[in-house]
């Protein structure tokens, strides 16, 4: 009897509540975030299609909106191929690290106020956490696929995201400054303080290095020397096929969506209007709670469009100029802006 | 004196002219290269080729339409009474730059020369119409038809029915006779010989 009190107390149903609506959370959120990333990259054919005087996917479903799903189903159905010299063990593994370690990223991305599974105080560090971690299942599969084409994209990867991890973190020091806090909730509220009502104007510079070290964080064009197709195929997951294959696919879809939210949260200011134009506009304050979300939407797909446009526009830069994009521009200037930001708090 | 000095001093001020156009040079580039001039023009140029309408045909639903002239799939030509117009001597077959084209002719009646077996090796021909400019009657011609595609190698082996059945399919009627008339009117129709030259049949001798 004292057992089945004890299991049936009070605190512990609170607890199975609160499991039981942290698990519903997570499941909505995986749920949206999967078919938004299936819808990137429509948008990303269809947006890149367009600029290239194409029409991009158009057969499938209505102007090709069903493009997504054939190739899901396609993708699942195909012939799982692993190298017969492969390191077995880690070749498996690889695409679960990349693709669980962007998904956990998504656990502390506030979608709107109040809703984010896990409302830590130290959000934009797991961030940076979780987005190094990441290039792990990048270099372990370019070391487990035992191809050299893959070892190349490996490598790559791996100095591209250490050079680049210190550029992203330094340019968010000055948002971390402004803001006071490492909670993405609270630097989306410490936004609303401002009269821009977003850090992007107040930290043009740190904003402006953290777009390029997100594009070389998510291996994206111009910076996508990991998966250079013309000189390495595709790059680590060159010898990856199927289902196998898809995930690394959603992994970098996901850290796309991942870096826009970062870039909308930190810089954009989230799921708030700016203030001068809700004073314009007074209506706008009335809106319900939900069509918060679509605010802070329309702002990462902003974002996410950004990404496709640069990769129609800008070839690949040469490995050297990378390198030396990352150390000798991005980290002088974002040390610079956080001198610059410290000194102004220090004297307004 | 005066001149020199007046020489000089215009020349110290070109100097200077030269500098500071050298160095107002440096500044644009470098304002270029900081505000990233040339990466803003090439997203604006996407952006605005993003607002014009694609140049895609839809290929199956929406197909080119052939020009005249368009060197096709073969046909051998039928005359007025549906007759081959092919007499079998060969000159297509010897002209053919990928030696494509067999032609098997016996002895008939009256020892007239029959054509048993006319056939083309599809996959083999490279479209050049030599074959077509060879002819002197007309009889072997490329047709509009390009979508011919099929899984096995038998289908692109042409026999003698097969061509002439081609015929019925894509010259029936007025394209056949146009066609006729403005790409494969044999050259023997509009040759003028001298006198005495020895020619075919149907050739006019010049006045």
């Amino acid at each position: 009897m004292d057992l089945l009190d004890s299991i049936f107390s009070q605190a512990s149903v609170d607890i199975l509540m609160k499991l039981g609506v942290i698990i519903i959370k997570i499941a909505i959120v995986i749920g949206i975030t999967l078919l938004h990333v299936a819808y990137a990259t429509y948008w990303e054919r269809k947006v890149i299609g367009h600029m290239q005087v194409r029409l991009g996917p158009i057969e499938v479903g209505w102007h090709g909106f069903l493009q997504p799903i054939a190739d899901g189903i396609k993708l699942f159905f195909k012939e799982d191929i692993i190298p017969a010299n492969a390191d077995k063990p880690l070749f498996y593994l690889a695409p679960v690290i990349f693709m669980v370690s962007a998904l956990t990223s998504l656990s502390v991305l506030p979608f709107f106020d109040g809703f984010v599974i896990a409302d830590i105080n130290i959000g934009l560090l797991f961030l940076f956490a979780m987005s190094s971690l990441g290039a792990y299942g990048i270099i372990l599969s370019g070391w487990a696929s035992n191809s050299k084409y893959s070892f190349l994209g490996g490598l790559r990867s791996a100095s591209q995201v250490i050079s680049y991890e210190i550029a992203m973190g330094l340019s968010l020091v000055g948002v971390m400054m402004m803001a006071g806090s490492l909670n993405l909730s609270d630097i989306v509220r410490a936004q609303q303080q401002y009269p821009a009502g977003m850090f992007a104007v107040p930290q043009f510079l740190g904003f402006f290095v953290f777009i390029v070290a997100a594009f070389a964080e998510t291996n994206r064009l111009p910076f996508d020397l990991p998966e250079a197709e013309s000189e390495l195929v595709a790059g680590y997951f060159t010898e990856y096929s199927g289902f196998r294959f898809a995930l690394f696919f959603l992994g970098e879809y996901t850290a796309m969506l991942i870096m826009s939210s970062i870039a909308a949260l930190c810089f954009l200011g989230g799921w708030t209007i700016p203030k001068f134009i809700t004073d314009w506009f007074p209506v706008l304050l009335r809106l319900p709670a939900w069509s918060w979300v679509v605010i802070f939407l329309a702002k990462v797909y902003a974002f996410m469009f950004f990404y496709y446009w640069v990769r129609a526009t800008l070839p690949r830069y040469r490995y050297d100029q990378l390198m030396a994009i990352g150390w000798k521009i991005l980290i002088p200037l974002a040390l610079f802006n956080i001198a610059l930001t410290g000194l102004v708090k220090i004297w307004i | 004196m005066d001149l020199k000095t007046e020489q000089q001093s215009s020349r110290a001020t070109e100097q200077q002219d030269k500098k500071t156009t050298v160095l107002l040079f440096y500044c644009a580039t470098a304002l270029r290269t900081i505000f990233f001039v040339e990466i803003l023009k090439g997203l604006a140029l996407t952006l605005r080729s993003m607002f014009t309408p694609a140049v895609t045909r839809r290929y199956p639903k929406v197909k080119r339409p052939v020009k005249p002239g368009f060197r096709g799939l073969h046909a051998l030509a039928k005359d007025g009474n549906g007759r081959m117009k092919c007499v079998g001597c060969g000159l297509c077959g010897a002209y053919c730059p990928s030696k494509c084209i067999y032609i098997y002719t016996s002895d008939g009646e009256d020892h007239t020369k029959v054509v048993d077996r006319y056939e083309i090796e599809v996959l083999r021909c490279i479209y050049c119409g030599f074959c077509v400019e060879a002819c002197p009657f007309g009889a072997i011609t490329l047709s509009e038809h390009y979508e011919y595609s099929d899984y096995s190698r038998e289908p692109f082996y042409m026999t003698k029915e097969k061509l002439l059945s081609n015929w019925d399919k894509y010259f029936a009627g007025e394209k056949g006779r146009r066609y006729f008339r403005d790409f494969w009117r044999p050259k023997a129709e509009d040759f003028t010989g001298y006198e005495g030259q020895a020619v075919f049949r149907k050739i006019k001798n010049a006045e």
